[in-house]
């Protein structure tokens, strides 16, 4: 027997991501899916902005691990919450994982939750995870073709994070060329060139962070 | 892997449905930007289906190609890999802000089951 269906295989992925969605938009908590290859500096993009912002907003991460649970310990040493999700070897964080992880975290008074995915610039691009937006990470120690080579993240993100420009004069990256791709993906991408180790160029992803945290919770910034 | 999982589990729901007990083919139809790669796909769905009622079962696998529309002259144009999203419109020569029309699905598009 021939059965037409027409089904999207991600529904069931894009079901939980909507309750997740539902459930953060009640308590108005901006939502960043952090993702990048291994070793851009997400850990450390966070553990900057969870100590530079510790005054201003309660934050939390959801941390996605292959294995170990070193990225939440460092993480959770700035005295932000944490919770660790460990792959076990998958790719990719889905919205299961975060629904349930949403459990552990006391949501009550939180501003931002930012979820670390699995380093990886395929598998997490296709799973929604309840987001508010895709933030794209890459730095110079790369290649400056990234974008090209991956473009369905460079497409759906927001925000472009270029780590790492602490170390320009020792690579021949190209800034020019990255942000001429990545433009030509999506040309309202924000992009921040920074480094998390000098701190240049961060004040630029914090400003940014304050008005996306405005625009989810305009009521409460208006208060303060 | 999740992606055999989601399809399997879909496919499962479809026969369920309609008192039917084994798959023999499933077609899936993904987008040339989707991250798809077949023969992933294919070695994950052959593992998954290993000593189960639907073990041989075929998995027809097709690539839509892209889909692109101009913001600014209102082209649709496309290629059949993601190339093409770094080519200038072919009607006013703009570069950026494409829009994808077609390229980004994951689409279990039909069934056969016995």
């Amino acid at each position: 027997m021939q059965i037409p269906v027409i089904r999207n295989v991600l529904e069931a992925n894009e079901k939980t991501a909507g309750q997740v969605r539902a459930r953060l938009k009640r308590h108005g908590i901006l939502t960043l899916n952090m993702i990048s290859s291994p070793g851009t500096g997400k850990t450390s993009l966070l553990e900057r902005t969870l100590r530079d912002l510790a005054g201003e907003f309660r934050m939390a991460v959801i941390e996605g691990d292959l294995q170990t649970t070193n990225d939440a310990q460092r993480v959770a040493a700035t005295g932000a919450q944490a919770v660790q999700i460990n792959t076990d070897g998958g790719c990719h964080l889905d919205s299961n994982m975060i629904l349930s992880s949403l459990d552990s975290l006391n949501l009550e008074g939180m501003d931002i939750l930012f979820i670390e995915n699995v380093g990886n610039l395929v598998c997490p691009v296709e799973f929604d995870c309840g987001e508010d937006a895709k933030v794209a990470l890459l730095s110079v120690a790369e290649g400056d073709d990234k974008p090209e080579k991956y473009p369905l993240l460079f497409n759906l993100a927001k925000v472009m994070v270029l780590n790492k420009i602490d170390l320009m004069p020792h690579v021949d990256f190209d800034l020019a060329r990255a942000r001429a791709f990545a433009t030509k993906l999506n040309k309202d991408l924000e992009i921040f060139e920074l480094s998390c180790r000098s701190g240049e160029g961060l004040f630029g992803w914090y400003d940014w962070l304050r008005k996306a945290r405005m625009e989810k919770k305009p009521h409460d910034a208006q208060r303060a | 892997m999740s992606l055999a999982q989601s399809l399997l589990c879909m496919a499962e729901e479809e026969m369920s449905r309609r008192n039917c007990a084994r798959l023999l083919m499933a077609r899936v139809e993904y987008g040339a930007l989707s991250g798809v790669v077949p023969e992933a796909l294919q070695f994950c769905f052959d593992a998954m289906i290993q000593g189960t009622p639907h073990e041989g079962a075929r998995l027809e696998l097709a690539c839509l190609p892209l889909r692109l529309r101009c913001p600014f002259c209102g082209r649709v144009f496309g290629g059949q890999d993601k190339d093409a999203l770094h080519l200038p419109c072919p009607g006013c020569g703009e570069l950026f802000g494409h829009i994808v029309e077609q390229g980004k699905e994951l689409i279990l598009s039909r069934l056969e089951v016995l």
